[in-house]
């Protein structure tokens, strides 16, 4: 009954359009699976595939004894993926993290209003706090491992430690300096991840191990660091001082116990400090030592065999030097000065007569071999060299200054280090502030020993101490270093200090380094004070920093006296 | 009815394997590439919603009673025969028609902003809309299949009469809003009036009609504005990836990765990531694409052509114009929503949600394919011309 014609072909011709369409969709499927298959497959990886960083965790920096000055502590970034909190549920995650974090709940709104987002950190958290705010199970709030740089001790040892950026690596200090070594290696985890984040789960998920970070062990002790720090804040606050720094060193082995600055720098709120308060001044700054400087120069005559400690000088109050008129710090009228008594009443004309003796090019290879004009290498960071010019350009008054610590510049470090060596026994060692570094299975690995130098002779440092002795005894200028039952050398030191802002000299530096006990020398203790307002001799007002910060260093450290008293010193001829 | 008895009897009296039972004289091909096609799709919409929770089979178990209620309902369908079906289609146009009509009424549930659902409760629901198709398709055959004024092709009358029946549904369609299913009742109205041997006049009329309607729509803001991105997207997919793009740059993103021989069995990256829109409905195919490869997204390409040239062959043997008209507009509806289906996952079509026969998941979809296949296997079997 049906006529197939008609019918049949509309039948064929739809037959022939079916073909044709599987065709087409085979030919696009050969083209998609196969011949462009890579690049759909990369870009499918790409959406799926997530390097994650692992961080390694940075190495703690600890005082000698093992106390944490700068470490590392867990924390978690509470962040919020936006595009996956429904519009409707936003008031909620809002509020509920708002009332966890202590934040406004509008301020967490703000960072949820951007459905776009995919990360938008909102805090840093504990892991404790991380995980209460998880128990939530809030859409679109996640938590990310991360490690915090914490500094206990505030501005303890500020500048000398320093501090890391918001990457976590080190800036400036010895977070810089040994970055590498306390960063250790991050590790790497790949996993897939799916349209909204979520673990693919029965993925590959490769990883590589982090290598966390060395402690490094410092020569500092917390407690030294603390008294040495404290008082010379104190000092340079009562004396309306611009900055001041203090030194304990080791006398044995050069280490470096603490090494304090006013102001320091809080590390818990760097940021907000200016920028010259970043820097390690005890190290750093540059001044030009004055009397302390005398040491030197009596060393050298010493050695040169021209000067004994009994020779003696007729001292005037004030010497024509070239074009100069050079004085005594107060007037006086001629003595007839010991070279003991020279070095201890801290005479400037007394000084020069003594260099003239030993002549500039020996003085000059003194004042070298001490450590002048050249970085310490005690492994600071931003360890300055101090300006000694080449004895041959050294101008006519120049020759006559140098002798007494004018004309030159160092720093406190170094004039710590020359005072190390003569109670050494005029060995020096160079002075160093890292004990040693323990890898992440806890060996410890020391640092190697300073290096020493014979400087001077033994007996010309006998002679210089005994010298320096005089100094603090109620004949010399330090007599207010003089600490009860202990035997103190030292020198004052009070400097012109070259102020750029000035173009000249203006204001002072004030000075005292020694070393306790005298006959059995174990510590040095540096106090410089630079322009001070209220007062400016060392004598007065470094010479009590001195002798706080050594009374609490030889207790914490134990150093009895040695209950010898110290030799007669003749002062003046005739005596 | 009478048929159905006479089936049973059949099946029952000489053995299942029995030389004169019905079974032998079914469409091998057929049911062979329809069974292979629903156990791919079941792998597929498990793989695909197994990640929806940790350790769940996802849609696993509703799809195989899905599939054990479709091949129950392909059965029956594939009992009655072609006098008894004519009976029934005026009956199951109607029914679709009040399914639409109370879709549309607050008994209908949105889902996606279209109201094309009614639940049915204890997770179970239906889509009149499918049943719409077959309802049309029946329908429209037996207006067709006997001219009013006699004679052996359609004229003017029943051309009028069955767009309007056509219209009738499509517009109920339209109202959920359903576009995608609306266009395949449009396919089904066209396939049929095609197949009927109208005139060539006719032909190229209602064509000319349909594309001055489809620039009118397109022309005067009918559309929905994500219809319009849609095409859009379709011509210059990189336009918006994130966007409306979106769909088709993951689509080709899974289908392009599985590569020559696929990732295997839930091992695809794309779709336990979950890139994929709808993954387990109208994109079904990336599944395929992705964790079979090449080879496996081909097989399922020629699978559905053996379903369609099937469907065509059993049109063209069929004695009786009805059969020959309802199996012709059954092929429309499948290869019409395969066209749209596979060529929007590989980007050779616009985004239109239709799902992809006998594999997507979807309970009435799978009944309604499987009652197409089953009255596919009666014609084959009663009307063949042996």
């Amino acid at each position: 009954m049906l006529r197939l014609g008609n019918p049949g072909r509309r039948i064929n011709i739809g037959l022939i359009a079916m073909i044709f369409v599987l065709s087409v969709f085979a030919g696009r499927l050969v083209q998609l699976q196969g011949l462009d298959s890579k690049v759909y497959a990369t870009e499918a990886a790409k959406q799926r595939v997530q390097g994650e960083k692992i961080p390694a965790r940075r190495g703690s920096i600890t005082d000698v004894n093992g106390h944490e000055l700068a470490l590392t502590v867990e924390a978690r970034e509470i962040f919020l993926d936006p595009a996956v909190v429904e519009p409707a549920q936003r008031e909620k995650v809002a509020a509920t993290l708002a009332a966890e974090l202590g934040m406004a709940k509008d301020q967490v709104a703000a960072k949820l209003a951007d459905g776009r987002k995919r990360y938008v950190p909102v805090a840093t958290v504990t892991p404790t706090q991380a995980g209460k705010i998880l128990r939530h199970k809030l859409e679109g709030v996640g938590s990310k491992h991360k490690y915090l740089r914490d500094y206990p001790g505030g501005d303890l040892a500020g500048t000398l430690l320093g501090f890391v950026g918001d990457d976590g690596n080190g800036l400036s200090g010895l977070e810089l300096l040994h970055d590498r070594l306390l960063a250790g290696r991050d590790g790497e985890q790949v996993i897939e991840t799916g349209a909204k984040g979520q673990r693919i789960p029965m993925t590959r998920s490769t990883r590589r191990t982090p290598v966390d970070g060395r402690d490094v062990r410092l020569t500092i002790d917390r407690d030294i660091q603390w008294a040495a720090q404290k008082t010379i804040a104190e000092q340079v606050a009562a004396t309306g001082a611009r900055t001041g720094s203090a030194i304990v060193m080791d006398v044995q082995t050069g280490q470096v116990l603490a090494a304090a600055n006013a102001p320091e720098l809080d590390l818990k709120n760097w940021e907000a400090a200016p920028a010259e308060n970043w820097v390690n001044r005890a190290v750093a700054d540059v001044f030009e030592p004055g009397s302390t400087n005398k040491v030197i120069t009596a060393a050298a005559a010493l050695e040169s065999g021209a000067v004994r400690p009994e020779t003696v000088f007729t001292v005037k109050d004030e010497i024509r030097c070239a074009d100069r008129v050079l004085r005594d710090s107060h007037p006086h009228p001629t003595e007839r000065l010991t070279f003991s008594g020279v070095v201890a009443t801290s005479s400037n004309v007394g000084t020069i007569l003594a260099a003239e003796k030993v002549g500039d090019r020996k003085l000059h290879e003194m004042l070298r071999r001490f450590g002048f004009g050249s970085k310490p290498g005690a492994g600071f960071y931003g360890e300055e060299a101090g300006l000694l010019p080449s004895w041959e350009d050294w101008s006519g008054s120049q020759r006559c200054t140098i002798a007494y610590g004018q004309g030159i510049s160092v720093t406190a470090l170094q004039t710590a280090s020359v005072y190390q060596t003569i109670a050494n026994g005029g060995v020096r060692v160079t002075p160093s502030i890292v004990a040693g570094t323990t890898d992440e299975h806890g060996a410890f690995t020391p640092s190697a020993p300073g290096r020493q130098t014979r400087v001077v002779g033994e007996h010309t440092a006998k002679e210089v101490t005994a010298m320096l002795e005089a100094a603090v005894s109620s004949d010399g200028t330090g007599t207010m270093a003089a600490i009860d039952g202990y035997r103190v050398a030292g020198k004052t030191g009070t400097a012109m200090r070259y102020d750029a802002a000035c173009q000249g000299y203006c204001g002072y530096t004030a000075t005292f380094v020694g070393f306790a006990p005298a006959d059995k020398p174990r510590l040095v203790v540096l106090a410089v004070i630079q322009d001070p307002r209220e007062g400016h001799y060392g004598g007065e007002i470094a010479a009590p920093v001195f002798k706080k910060v050594m009374t609490f260093a030889l207790k914490s450290k134990k150093i009895p006296p040695t209950g010898t008293t110290p030799p007669p010193v003749r002062i003046r001829a005739g005596q | 009815m009478i048929r159905l008895t006479r089936f049973s009897r059949r099946f029952r009296s000489p053995g299942l394997a029995g030389a004169s039972s019905p079974i032998w004289r079914m469409d091998g091909p057929l049911a062979v590439a329809v069974t292979a096609l629903a156990l791919i799709g079941t792998l597929l919409i498990w793989s695909s919603t197994r990640t929806w929770a940790p350790g769940s089979t996802g849609l696993l178990k509703k799809h195989l009673l899905n599939l054990g209620i479709g091949a129950g309902l392909a059965v029956a369908a594939a009992a009655v025969d072609h006098r008894a079906l004519r009976a029934y289609s005026p009956l199951v146009y109607g029914a679709a028609a009040l399914g639409l009509v109370l879709v549309i009424t607050p008994v209908g549930s949105e889902v996606n902003g279209a109201h094309s659902w009614i639940m049915l409760g204890g997770g179970f629901a239906l889509q009149p809309s499918e049943f719409a198709k077959l309802g049309l398709v029946l329908a429209l055959a037996m207006l067709l299949a006997q001219p009013a004024a006699g004679g052996d092709r359609p004229r003017g009358l029943d051309v009028a009469i069955a767009l309007g029946v056509a219209a009738l549904t499509m517009g109920l369609v339209m109202a959920q809003p359903d576009f995608g299913t609306t266009m395949v009742l449009g396919v089904i109205t066209a396939g049929a009036l095609i197949l009927s041997g109208i005139r060539k006049r006719w032909v190229v009329g209602l064509a000319v009609a349909v594309a001055a309607g489809g620039a009118a729509v397109w022309f005067l803001d009918v559309l929905e504005p994500y219809q319009v991105a849609r095409f859009t997207a379709f011509v210059n997919p990189s336009t918006d990836p994130r966007g409306v793009g979106y769909n088709s740059t993951q689509s080709m993103n899974a289908v392009g990765s599985g590569q020559l021989f696929g990732k295997g069995l839930f091992g695809g990256g794309q779709t336990m990531g979950r890139f994929v829109p709808e993954q387990h409905t109208d994109f079904v195919f990336t599944v395929a694409g992705e964790e079979f490869g090449f080879l496996g997204s081909v097989t399922v390409v020629a699978l559905l052509g053996v379903v369609l040239l099937r469907g065509l062959r059993i049109a063209r043997l069929c004695e009786n114009r009805f059969g020959m008209l309802v199996a012709g507009t059954i092929v429309c509806w499948l290869g019409f929503q395969v066209l749209i289906n596979v060529g929007m996952t590989i980007g050779v079509m616009p985004i239109t949600g239709l799902p992809l026969p006998f594999v997507s998941y979807g309970g009435t979809a799978t009944f309604a394919n499987m009652i197409a296949v089953g009255i596919l296997q009666a014609i084959h079997m009663h009307e063949h011309r042996f």
